[in-house]
């Protein structure tokens, strides 16, 4: 217990820095884009992003300037990366609604089985940590729960202690299970942007492959496999076909 | 003359206090017209010099005086004879010309003296005014400017009294461009976005050469140019000029102002034209000599590109409408003082000189709940050779929708001076509007339109960026996953266990406390009372109840698991009754209870009685023993 205490003494001050400087680079991209110095706001955003250290809002407010510079391609990416960490942001949605209005290819999406889209929307409703953090006080409910069991004399309370008991600890392994698949989407990274002006989707990973259709800048697609400098790529709308590495890049 | 007569009956009509005004003008407009008949009689003595404005060396030329009255006494500009060599004159001339218009006859004579004068030397030389006499009276002409050139070769050799035949082709000048040619004059070569440049065709002759007519004219294309037209006089009129050391007649074909449109260099693309110029055919015999021979030829001329270098505007200031040149603004309301609903009309003028056509409407600001028509903007515009001059008036238009004072800002108009290079704002004068209410049902209905308007959505945009702190994280890194969130689980779940044990083996050590005093209860109870059966025998009343309660009480408390603090009677009954204990020894331990207390206090009874306490007290005691199992 010491040694951590000591460990979490010795990096506080390191990691204090880091974050001092991060924020400074943040309140002075935050000054460039109300200038409209818009160009600058992007670099200095990205140097912040370059540290390795990212959050929702970096993501927005890039986007945000990339949008500004009429860049929609990095504009619709960052704003998906800000998705991927605030699943629930309004004005994340928002602005990548409008900025996918700039979007050539227009596709109707697939219709999803109504207990998906409840699934999607509660997982959805909190990102990773806040569901991590239900799970831990639903859990430490239950255990305090499990204690009046245990120890209460009186019947009406044990009862009582009992199903709420077994509710929360049913929501604790929920909330787990949603933390889990949501901190998989940050993970794995599935979907990713079209950034070619104009690409032909093959058949299969060669130039010689069939075409199969045409899709243009900005698209979100979803990844399925790769091979070599091809990845195989579904939208929306179920299409499937090959596209060469280059054209897309990971949300 | 009647016309006036007739307003100023007209305005008497309507105002009998301007009788006396009107009095006084009538008087100014005769005294006016009187003086100008004045003038036009004195003017009519006109005394005036003409001379060639260029000429060449050596060459002879005229110089001549006009007079529209019989002179004495000519008097030639004084010093004329240190540049100029007079090799013949005065020679006199009379001219008269009557005109009849309208019936009306007048006749006028022109004397004229005529010089031949020679120049000395190259240079520009002034003529000053000559002078002569009429009446009596001395006259005064006008200055001149002379320009003497070197001469030219060709010019020298015919005057150097060749023979015929050269004469004959000395006149057939070359049509090269030495001769004739066009060009575009640019008053201004480096200028500034939307600065004015007076442009000039001129056609350049050599004076031997005889113009016959003109064909096919192009004239220039200005691209990238906005452009306006001075009117000149449609017939050209040709001056003498120098041009490269040689004496031209050159004739202004056009004249354009340009407002350049575009940075950087433009340039004006060379034009062409066809001239028509008689040319003697040389004689072929003798007696061709005798009937001139004369043919046409086509010279075909091109101008030189001539290209412009225009410099960007600086920085614009925010209400920096177009406007290059320099220009004033002022501007009128139709009324400050309206009821609501009522069209209010405020008129800016901006006038000056400059590309004022070009110049954009200024925004009015007025307040937001105002009915603002579009400004509706006219210009009068005139160009001359000082540049596009004129006026700009812009409409306003605008219905206050409610009552109230209300502030209309000056309007700012900002413009670029070329000549300094910096932009100057002016502003119109700032007014307060004074609204009164009027018709209800008017001002409703027109209410619930602009209502109706403010609920479109003008634009979109993506939503303002976030600000506050970044909340970073490592890339990645999520609470979730992290040793910390697993350790919360283990050390809630080990904290747990852990309290789980501690309470359970303290519960079970209080049970064993409780099950040893309880056993010990009985003994502790009966050694009590027999302390008291001790007090009993000594006769101490007080130490003989207090040892008698001092046992029921510790009995219960050890028995019935009561701590000390908390025995009282009820607590004690409360139990008791929990331990189905039989009413009739609860009823018995109340009585113990009771006369012990009563005896502590007001000693009665004899040691019979506190005999038959003691005995009660026992029974009870060993009934409690039997009753109070668990």
């Amino acid at each position: 217990m010491r040694k951590i205490i000591i460990f979490i003494l010795l990096i506080a001050p390191f990691f204090g820095f880091a974050q001092e400087t991060n924020e400074q680079l943040w309140e002075k991209a935050n000054a460039y884009y109300t200038t409209e110095e818009y160009q600058q706001a992007v670099s200095t955003y990205e140097q912040i992003l370059a540290t390795g250290e990212e959050s929702a809002k970096v993501y927005f407010n890039l986007g945000n300037a990339y949008f500004k510079t009429g860049d929609i391609n990095n504009a619709i990416l960052n704003f998906e990366r800000a998705k991927v960490l605030a699943p629930h942001d309004e004005d994340i949605a928002f602005n990548l609604q409008v900025a996918n209005q700039y979007v050539v290819t227009q596709i109707e999406e697939l219709p999803k089985p109504f207990f998906l889209r409840w699934k999607d929307s509660v997982i959805n409703k909190y990102p990773t940590d806040t569901w991590a953090y239900i799970s831990i006080v639903t859990f430490v409910l239950f255990l305090l729960l499990l204690g009046a069991f245990l120890f209460s004399k009186s019947v009406a309370l044990k009862r009582l202690s009992f199903w709420i008991g077994i509710f929360s600890v049913l929501l604790s392994v929920f909330a787990v299970s949603h933390a889990a698949q949501q901190k998989a989407k940050i993970n794995n990274r599935k979907t990713a942007i079209v950034f070619c002006p104009r690409v032909t989707v093959k058949s299969s990973p060669s130039e010689s492959g069939t075409d199969l259709f045409l899709i243009y800048e900005g698209l979100k697609l979803e990844i399925t496999d790769q091979l070599d400098k091809w990845t195989e790529i579904k939208l929306a709308d179920g299409n499937k076909g090959w596209l060469p590495d280059s054209c897309i890049v990971r949300i | 003359m009647g016309l006036i007569g007739y307003k100023k009956k007209q305005l008497n009509k309507n105002n009998n206090f301007v009788g006396f005004d009107t009095m006084m003008k009538k008087l100014v407009i005769y005294i006016f017209l009187f003086c100008t008949v004045i003038a036009a009689r004195a003017e009519q003595t006109r005394f005036t010099m003409s001379a060639p404005s260029a000429v060449e060396m050596g060459q002879q030329f005229r110089l001549s005086f006009q007079l529209n009255d019989r002179g004495t006494n000519l008097q030639l500009p004084p010093g004329l004879s240190d540049n100029f060599q007079i090799l013949m004159g005065p020679s006199t001339g009379q001219s008269t010309s009557i005109q009849t218009i309208n019936g009306k006859t007048t006749s006028e004579v022109t004397f004229s003296y005529t010089y031949i004068l020679r120049a000395k030397a190259e240079g520009t030389f002034e003529i000053r005014p000559g002078s002569i006499e009429v009446n009596g009276k001395v006259f005064e002409s006008n200055s001149l400017a002379i320009q003497v050139v070197k001469a030219q070769a060709q010019s020298s050799q015919s005057q150097g009294g060749a023979t015929q035949q050269d004469q004959g082709t000395a006149q057939n000048v070359d049509l090269d461009k030495d001769n004739l040619f066009v060009r575009v004059d640019l008053s201004k070569r480096n200028v500034y976005r939307g600065e004015q440049i007076i442009a000039t065709v001129k056609l350049y002759v050599n004076p031997n050469v005889p113009i016959h007519g003109f064909d096919e004219v192009n004239l220039p294309t200005y691209e990238g140019f906005y452009t306006q037209d001075i009117d000149i006089p449609q017939q050209i009129n040709f001056t003498r000029e120098v041009y490269n050391d040689k004496i031209y007649q050159v004739g202004v074909l056009k004249k354009t102002i340009l407002f350049p449109q575009q940075n950087g260099r433009l340039t004006i693309d060379p034009f062409s034209m066809a001239l028509l110029i008689r040319q003697r055919v040389k004689a072929r015999s003798f007696f061709d000599d005798f009937f001139d021979n004369y043919r046409t030829v086509k010279a075909r001329v091109t101008s030189d590109a001539v290209s412009v270098n225009v410099k960007n505007l600086p920085t614009e200031p925010a209400n920096f409408m177009g406007g290059v040149g320099n220009f004033n603004v002022s501007s009128d309301i139709s009324s400050t003082n309206v009821t609501t609903n009522d069209a209010v009309t405020l008129t800016m003028k901006i006038t000056g000189n400059g590309n004022i056509r070009l110049v954009r409407s200024p925004e009015l600001e007025l307040p937001s709940d105002f009915e603002v028509y579009d400004p509706r903007a006219t210009d009068n515009v005139n160009a001359n050779d000082n540049g596009v001059s004129g006026t700009k008036t812009i409409e306003y238009l605008f219905q206050p929708r409610f009552e109230g004072d209300y502030e209309i800002p000056p309007i700012k108009f900002a413009y670029f001076n070329p000549s300094t290079g910096k932009y100057v704002t002016k502003s119109t004068e700032a007014y307060t509007l004074h609204v009164e209410k009027g018709t209800e049902e008017q001002s409703t209905t027109v209410i619930s339109s602009r209502r109706k308007e403010d609920l479109q959505l003008i634009g979109q945009d993506i939503r303002f960026i976030k600000s506050g702190k970044p909340m970073l994280q490592v890339k990645g890194h999520t609470f979730y996953g992290s040793t910390i969130f697993y350790l919360i689980y283990l050390i809630t779940a080990v904290l747990f266990v852990v309290l789980y044990f501690v309470y359970r083996k303290k519960a079970r050590e209080n049970a064993n406390i409780a099950l040893v005093r309880n056993k010990k209860a009985n003994r502790i109870a009966v050694k009590r009372l027999k302390a008291a059966a001790g007090y009993m025998k000594q006769n101490n009343n007080e130490a003989f109840h207090e040892a008698i309660l001092k046992a029921f009480w510790g009995y219960l408390s050890d028995k019935l698991g009561i701590p000390v603090a908390d025995l009282n009677r009820e607590t004690a009954l409360a139990k008791l009754q929990d331990r189905n204990v039989a009413e009739e020894v609860i009823k018995d331990f109340e009585e113990v209870v009771d006369q012990c207390e009563f005896a502590r206090y007001a000693p009665a009874g004899g040691s019979e009685a506190r005999h038959d306490l003691y005995k009660k007290a026992e029974t009870t005691m060993s009934r409690f023993e039997k009753q109070i199992k668990r």
